[in-house]
């Protein structure tokens, strides 16, 4: 919320600087977020007196006026429309002055005639937003030429931005942030009573005489000048529904002129970032801005059947808002309505047909309290946010209705030159009741860490605005101000002890963490542990977005049966992802588009699914992408392809299991190469699935070359990883180990791996490993097969082997891959 | 049978080896070569050994006589093709001490590690921090229930507070509203979940990803979190104080300034936000110019950098604790942030590019 600061120090005078104020404010929880000064940068725009006033010799619009700016008399061409008679004055910037968007001003030929500075309209000082014509200064302003023009007009303030937090409502006007920098401040700063305007009239034949008289409150004690306003229709306020509207006020202005505010006003609104529109209008936003209470002020001529009525619409009732839209409401939109029907939305903004127009001259003011949670269902159903409903829907002070009200008519009146109702309506259909709220000083001690006298927080509570209503024991208990909507426990009332006093002043204290039994989840260790490995073998790792297009999960032809947002921010982020494949794939189209020769990539994250449960599934997948090449040294690159993908896998899997998983032939995904790929095993059970990604699905994803995707269950991995239990220790052999190559020509269909696991079964046990050493195709190989050299390691535990043993056991390797694999042994 | 031209031959052969041996292996240029004239005298086909074959020719009386000849051949040879491959060896390693060194620029041969994401990173810090200071981790789920992310945690109904929340929702269910599904907003969610399976005493820290539908310069969409709270029987704010600034002081810099100020935050009271010195500037180190001109704190020499506050008696009521028996403190902080000021990240949507020239920085 925007802020002036010289309207703070007009309700609580206290010595402070802007930044001390800002400072304690903030560390009270009212965040000051920026200061900006106001009328500090027009250094060289002075007041002028025009002298003589001749239209351009040779340019139609333009005028050549003369002013004196306290030292001399310039020449200055104008294109402004409104340039006053010789003796007004105006604001003008000498040659060299800088206006506060950076222009310098230098002397200029403008249509052949010397131009020596400008005169200035407000909004070429920012100091209004009026761009039409120059500034004029008020006959009542008594400025003499070569006044600084900050001084004239009284612009030195600075505007605080001050970011507030929901829990405070009553800062949402000069009022109550004065009371609290008052309380900050040791400085009682109650809100001061409006005085009267110049001129009331008796408001009682205004008021039907089905309006209980308990009903009406006189508004001032002050002298004023009664006029007569008996022409003035009557009029009478009806509350349907009490719980969403417990108090209505209504107050009575007549005999208004609608017209422009003066020059304070509007420089008061601009500066806090509102239009300003007519002195009616703005009075009603300054007292929005001073008062932190929205209030409404309603053509009393247009409001039909002299009465207003609080109710709940009926479904599809419409009505035209003050924007021009025509609004339908449902039954639990709170409307205000005149005798007819509807004229503005409670709390939320009022309807064009009974808004002021220049041509109003009564005016019947609303000041209410609505419930803050139907104005927040209406304001977010209608999507119409407006200063009113923010306030409203935080909650504003309920008893702060008859001051509002006073100062809104005594404002209207006397900007209007009219004359208000000394008493006006004040219906109250439910009776504010404060909240009685328990405070011990030794529970705040114990919550806080640090001993409070008891007197120190009643002090502080009171200067809050609660009241002591009883005190037993070491229990005392306070009312909360109406004002502070927040104020219901017990909690809360240490909350402003603490704050008040400053969190500064709580010490601070060595943390006690008594350990738990359980710690972390071994999981979460196991997760860190595959990044860590991960890495190590070479990945980077990503973070994509958990949502993606379902038109994504086709073209990677992963599962499209997803779990979808309601409400995505566009449709390439609306749906969650059921693989991880795409947002690495992304990932690398665009590292080859800049030119990137290696991708290397892994991603540990969740993929989630639709389920029976209330909530989907949430899988969480470790995901690798290899594309481009495997860097090798100098010039030795090449295509990454299934084995790099596979060697990946087993080098994670063996730092964090301490064992290499099994590939095996198998079914894989839809979008993995149906040949070049593999099953991940582990202890028998499937954990995911490695290979090159089918070139399909490749040419879709606008990857090029073979892309190596694998994807592993890591929920499953870690449930097999705790199931083998820690890696543990053996003794060295103690008999050395033989070895034996055996190579062979095999036709291509027999796996390597088969061929080892069979030669090794073939030793009778004695082969302690069998190591493919040898792979050739081509020359002398006939078609279809291949040379595959084995080294056998053979050993005894037990006893060193005798060549004739190993010899024995060779021959039967031999014997077998000739059997069972028809291998001509080489 | 014996053959006395054997002898002859044998003894010729003998001397022909003698003569020649000697110089044709010290000419030899290098190892192969050397290794190539050895061969020709003791190879398999070499002329010492085809005479050794003619052995059984040669008379009884002589054999034993000329066998020993032909031994003692064989070891001069060989004690000589030593010698000469000993110099050779020397005059290599001579010359590789003496010659050109190595063009050490060539690339190193090694595959190389790859990198952990800034977020995993900057996570891996703070964990370690939190968890040697005896806090557990925890994990929640990212698709939540409304009611855990909001009504639990003390958020009224229709109430402001979740302005800030703007909440993704999942289709099927009510598209908004108490019964909803959402993505989480915010990890304090962990808070509900992990009360409500245990009793105190709990502290536990909690990374993750939440998901907000903000989506401009400074706001990513999904972003992350970290939670941390300690729940027992008369935990304090000074404790919370105490937490955060060693906290804060291990991260970035045992001499930042920690300052707690006022807040709101429904689950939490009192509440407050916590600033620290700009570490951009090194505030603390009361270079006024450069904070003046710093951009990041703007001149104000502090950043904000988490929230916190005392768990509200309503979220202890929520989860069916005794909020007269029990206190604790919440803090949460955001992993993007924090990572994007330790590791000078300039703008929050590099994290979620995966451009390798970027993850390869850190
Ligand atoms: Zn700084």
């Amino acid at each position: 919320m925007l802020t002036s600061f010289r309207w703070l120090q007009e309700l609580c005078p206290i010595d402070a600087d802007v930044h001390e104020v800002a400072h304690r404010i903030t560390q009270a929880g009212l965040e000051v977020e920026a200061i900006e000064e106001k009328g500090a940068n027009l250094s060289g725009v002075v007041v002028a007196e025009v002298r003589t006033r001749a239209p351009h010799p040779k340019r139609d619009k333009l005028t050549l006026v003369t002013v004196f700016d306290g030292e001399a008399e310039h020449e200055v061409v104008c294109g402004a429309p409104n340039v006053p008679e010789p003796g007004g004055r105006v604001l003008f910037a000498r040659p060299g002055a800088i206006l506060p968007n950076g222009t310098t001003i230098e002397p200029r030929r403008v249509g052949g005639v010397e131009s020596s500075g400008m005169i200035c309209s407000e909004a070429e000082l920012e100091v209004g937003a009026d761009a039409e014509g120059i500034f004029i200064v008020d006959a009542e302003n008594e400025a003499l030429p070569g006044a600084d023009v900050a001084d004239a007009l009284d612009l030195h303030d600075f505007v605080l931005d001050i970011g507030l937090t929901p829990n405070r409502p009553d800062c949402l006007g000069h009022v109550g942030i004065a009371r609290e920098i008052g309380i900050l401040f040791g400085k009682r700063c109650e809100p001061r009573k409006a005085a009267g305007p110049r001129r009331t009239f008796a408001a009682g034949a205004s008021f039907q005489a089905d309006q209980p008289t308990t009903d009406l409150v006189k508004l001032w004690d002050g002298q004023s000048e009664l006029v007569d306003a008996s022409a003035l229709s009557s009029i009478s306020v009806e509350i349907a529904d009490g719980d969403r509207c417990p108090r209505y006020g209504a107050a009575l202005v007549s005999g208004v002129q609608v017209g422009p505010s003066p020059f304070w006003l509007r420089y008061r609104l601009h500066n806090l970032g509102l239009r300003t529109l007519s002195n009616v209008v703005d009075a009603t936003n300054l007292i929005l801005l001073e008062w932190g209470h929205p209030i409404h002020g309603f053509d009393l001529h247009r409001l039909r059947g002299a009465k207003v009525v609080v109710r709940l619409a009926k479904d599809g009732e419409t009505m035209a808002t003050l924007d021009g839209i025509e609004r339908e409401f449902t039954a639990d939109d709170l409307l205000i309505c005149d005798g007819r029907g509807p004229v503005a939305v409670a709390g939320v903004m009022g309807g064009s047909d009974s808004e002021i127009r220049d041509d109003t001259k009564d005016i019947l003011i609303e000041c209410a309290y609505f419930d803050p949670r139907s104005i927040r269902r209406t304001s977010r159903r209608l999507g119409l946010q407006t200063d009113s409903s923010h306030r409203f829907e935080r909650g504003v002070d309920p008893e702060a209705v008859p001051r509002v009200m006073a100062s809104a008519a005594s404002l209207i009146a006397e900007l209007g030159e009219g004359a208000s109702a000394t008493t006006a309506i004040d219906r109250v259909a439910i009776a504010h009741s404060p909240k009685s709220i328990a405070f011990r000083p030794a529970r705040a001690a114990r919550l806080l860490g640090t001993e409070i006298e008891a007197e120190d927080s009643q002090r502080i509570l009171e200067a809050v605005g609660c009241r002591l209503v009883d005190e037993t024991g070491k229990v005392f208990t306070f009312e909360a101000p109406s004002w502070r909507p927040d104020l219901g426990r017990e909690v809360d009332l240490i909350e402003e002890v603490a704050r008040v006093r400053g969190y500064d002043e709580i010490p601070t204290a060595v943390p006690r963490v008594r350990p738990s039994e359980s710690g972390t989840p071994e999981v979460l260790r196991f997760i860190s542990a595959l990044r860590t490995a991960a890495v190590t073998t070479g990945l980077y790792e990503a973070v994509n977005y958990a949502f993606l297009s379902v038109e994504d999960l086709q073209k990677a032809r992963v599962s499209t049966e997803v779990v979808s947002l309601a409400n995505p921010l566009s449709e390439e982020r609306s749906a969650m992802r059921t693989s991880l494949l795409p947002g690495l794939a992304g990932a690398a189209t665009r590292a080859q588009r800049h030119g990137a020769t290696e991708v290397q990539l892994f991603e540990l994250a969740r993929t989630f699914h639709p389920s029976d449960d209330p909530l989907p599934r949430e899988d969480t997948a470790l995901a690798i992408l290899l594309a481009g090449n495997r860097s090798g040294w100098i010039g030795d690159e090449q295509p990454f392809e299934f084995y790099d993908g596979k060697g990946v896998l087993e080098a994670i899997l063996d730092r964090v299991i301490g064992q290499r998983p099994d590939f095996t032939q198998g079914e894989v995904p839809a979008f993995m190469h149906p040949k070049r790929s593999a099953i991940v095993s582990l202890a028998g059970r499937a954990v995911g699935f490695v290979g090159e990604i089918h070139p399909d699905v490749g040419d879709a994803l606008e990857l090029h070359g073979r892309v190596v995707y694998a994807e592993i269950d890591v929920a499953l991995l870690h449930a097999i990883s705790e199931e083998l239990g820690t890696p543990q220790g053996h003794l060295l052999p103690k008999f050395p180990a033989v070895t034996r190559d055996i190579a062979m020509l095999v036709r291509e269909e027999f796996t390597a791996g088969e061929i080892a696991t069979a030669l090794s079964e073939a030793s009778g046990g004695l082969a302690e490993s069998v190591r493919l050493f040898d792979l050739y195709r081509g020359d002398q190989i006939p078609e279809g097969h291949r040379s595959l050299a084995f080294r056998m390691t053979y050993r005894d535990p037990e006893s060193t082997l005798t060549d004739k043993r190993v010899d024995k056991a060779h021959a039967k390797v031999a014997e077998l891959a000739r059997d069972r694999f028809q291998a001509t042994i080489r | 049978m014996a053959e006395p031209d054997a002898v002859q031959t044998f003894e010729d052969g003998l001397a022909d080896i003698r003569g020649a041996y000697e110089q044709a292996l010290r000419d030899a240029a290098d190892e192969p070569e050397l290794r190539l004239v050895n061969g020709r005298y003791v190879g398999p086909q070499g002329e010492l050994t085809k005479l050794l074959k003619l052995m059984p020719k040669l008379p009884g009386d002589r054999r034993r006589e000329l066998g020993q000849r032909a031994n003692a051949l064989k070891q001069e040879i060989q004690s000589t093709f030593d010698a000469v491959l000993d110099s050779i060896h020397r005059h290599a390693r001579d010359a590789e001490l003496t010659g050109l060194p190595l063009d050490v620029t060539l690339p190193g041969r090694w595959p190389m590690p790859g990198r952990l994401h800034p977020i995993t990173r900057i996570r891996n810090e703070v964990l370690e921090i939190l968890v040697s200071l005896g806090f557990d981790v925890a994990d929640g789920p990212e698709v939540e229930l409304y009611e855990n992310c909001f009504d639990k945690l003390g958020f009224p109904p229709d109430h402001p507070a979740t302005d800030e929340h703007d909440t993704f929702f999942i289709e099927g269910g009510p598209s908004s509203g108490r019964h909803s599904v959402l993505l989480r907003t915010q990890t304090s969610t962990i808070q509900i979940r992990e009360m409500s399976l245990r009793q105190p005493p709990l502290a536990i820290v909690s990374p993750g990803a939440v998901y907000r539908r903000d989506d401009d310069t400074t706001h990513s969409p999904m972003f992350f979190q970290l939670e941390g709270f300690l729940v027992d029987t008369d935990v304090t704010f000074a404790e919370l104080k105490g937490v955060l600034t060693l906290f804060l002081r291990r991260l970035f810099d045992e001499h930042v300034a920690v300052r707690f100020r006022a807040s709101y935050f429904p689950f939490v009271e009192p509440g407050g936000e916590v600033d620290m010195s700009c570490v951009f500037c090194r505030a603390w180190e009361g270079d006024k110019e450069r904070t003046a001109a710093c951009r990041v704190c703007k001149g104000n020499g502090w950043m904000e950098i988490l929230g916190c506050g005392m768990i509200h008696p309503v979220v202890f009521e929520n989860v069916g604790y005794d909020a007269e028996k029990y206190t604790g403190f919440a803090f949460g902080m955001g992993l993007d942030r924090i990572a994007m000021l330790k590791y000078g990240i300039p703008n929050i949507k590099l994290l979620y590019d995966n451009d390798v020239r970027f993850l390869s920085q850190f």
